[in-house]
């Protein structure tokens, strides 16, 4: 082995370099000392190919890192400017606050009812889910409440008092009236002074024991009303002759419940009364004069039929 | 400015420029660390810098930015590793440094071996140059060139042979 590869071929270095021959091998070819020498000249030899590798891969790696970054101090970058954007607003919004001093808002959950003392010491009692917003600022010359729902007005004598509905504005002096709006259903009783109504620019005025209502986009109706305060104040939900979709909306609205009534018509007609305090008898004064049975399903939701 | 060819932010300038110091630096790391990942791992951290601050330093001095930069992230690992070891010489009894496969290579050295493989007799440096640079084989060697394998082998062996007379002398 060792003639062969000293003597005859002299060659074992290129095998020993290109990994065909070991350490071991060589070690027995040649000195020690010349061993070492060329041990170091095949480690210096790798790490030149080390050294001379490309550096594409390393320009990729850097890229990434780089980007790495970049996508980090950009959403770095965007999260300030959506916290500065938010502080703005928000700055923004409390000075309207602050200039328009502070829009009151009082709002009744179902069932609730309550009585509400504006700063001029009208009264408001705010029927079930029911909400009122006016400003405190200059109320003294501009009364003026928006409402959803139902409220009965006492209003001291003064400036204009004005409710707004999308159905339309009542304007008073001082008086007592009693104001009822939902999406389809407006109501206005007056029960001491004058009311006037405006609604689609018409305007309508009511005295003592007067009423008019619109149900359903019809023209507004006027009607009498022999009471001296809503029925609904001392815990009764009174009707006349108003569709029965309206009393059974009044009656979700009173005890939270879901009624199901599409088995039955909704539309007939119905006058009288159900308690606001009692569910059992509020429903049987109700359908059972109207001949309807209700049924209470697995998810709550009583079913008319 | 962006496209500007005189600012490093330019994409197109950063590369050219890496492409141009990267290797230097590396060799540089490299001398320094004796460690070739943490070369890279330095000169990584070097080009982000020099990216970070691409509006500041004009591509004549990213040059000597590059190596100042490195050569302070190098001192600064060194004074971490001391506080490791240090550590360490408590858990750890011994290192391998001792074992005669730990040769270290100097700058010096390398230089050397460049120098004896440009020295080589041409015949001997074109085996040389294909086999080490090329990483082509004997066997391909033999073919390029149209001589036998046996040939190839030859000449690789003379050069080695070549190259420790020369590095020895010196």
């Amino acid at each position: 082995m060792r003639e062969n590869l000293t003597k005859k071929e002299e060659s074992f270095l290129a095998k020993w370099l290109d990994g065909t021959i070991s350490d071991v091998t060589l070690k027995e070819l040649v000195s020690e000392q010349d061993f070492m020498e060329y041990k170091k000249i095949k480690n210096g030899l790798e790490l030149l190919d080390e050294l001379n590798r490309p550096v594409a891969p390393s320009f990729n790696a850097l890229n990434n890192s780089i980007n790495k970054k970049r996508n980090f101090k950009n959403t770095q970058a965007s999260f300030k400017w959506g916290l500065s954007i938010a502080a703005s607003i928000l700055v923004v919004l409390g000075c309207y606050f602050a200039f328009n001093s502070l829009e009151t808002s009082h709002e009744t959950s179902y069932g609730e009812q309550r009585t509400i003392s504006l700063p001029d010491g009208s009264e408001v009692v705010l029927n079930a889910k029911s909400v009122i917003n006016f400003t405190e600022k200059d109320w003294e010359t501009n009364r003026s409440i928006q409402l959803v729902g139902e409220a009965f007005f006492k209003v001291i004598k003064g400036s204009t008092f004005s409710v707004q509905t999308s159905n339309g504005q009542v304007n008073v002096l001082g008086t007592q009236f009693n104001v009822k709006h939902t999406d389809a259903f407006f109501e206005v009783v007056c029960y001491e002074g004058k009311v006037s109504v405006t609604n689609n620019k018409k305007e309508y005025l009511l005295n003592p024991g007067n009423a008019i209502r619109k149900i359903n986009g019809t023209d507004p109706e006027k009607y009498t009303s022999e009471k001296l305060f809503p029925s609904w104040v001392n815990g009764e939900s009174s009707f006349v002759s108003v569709p029965l979709k309206y009393v059974i909306l009044e009656l979700e609205k009173q005890y939270n419940i879901d009624i199901d009534a599409h088995k039955i018509d909704d539309s007939i007609i119905f006058t009288g009364s159900f308690s606001n305090k009692d569910l059992k008898l509020a429903l049987t004064s109700v359908f059972k004069t109207m001949n309807i049975q209700y049924i209470k399903d697995k998810n709550g939701v009583l079913s008319l039929e | 400015m962006i496209n500007d060819l005189n600012n490093i932010c330019n994409q197109k300038v950063f590369e050219k420029l890496f492409n141009i110091h990267a290797k230097d630096l590396r060799r540089f790391l490299f001398f320094k660390t004796q460690d070739m990942d943490l070369a890279e791992d330095i000169l990584q951290d070097a080009f982000i810098k020099l990216w970070d601050h691409c509006n500041n330093v004009n591509p004549e001095k990213a040059k000597s930015f590059l190596f100042t930069v490195a050569k302070n992230m190098f001192f600064n690992y060194k004074k971490h590793e001391k506080v490791v070891m240090n550590h360490q010489k408590r858990t750890l009894k011994s290192s391998n440094y001792e074992t005669p496969e730990y040769l270290l290579v100097e700058k010096e050295f390398l230089v050397k071996i460049e120098e004896a493989i440009a020295a080589l007799p041409d015949k001997q440096k074109e085996v040389f140059l294909l086999s080490r640079m090329e990483k082509k084989k004997y066997k391909e060697i033999a073919e390029i060139l149209g001589i036998s394998v046996k040939a190839v082998e030859k000449r690789m062996h003379l050069a080695l042979l070549e190259m420790k007379d020369k590095i020895g002398k010196v």
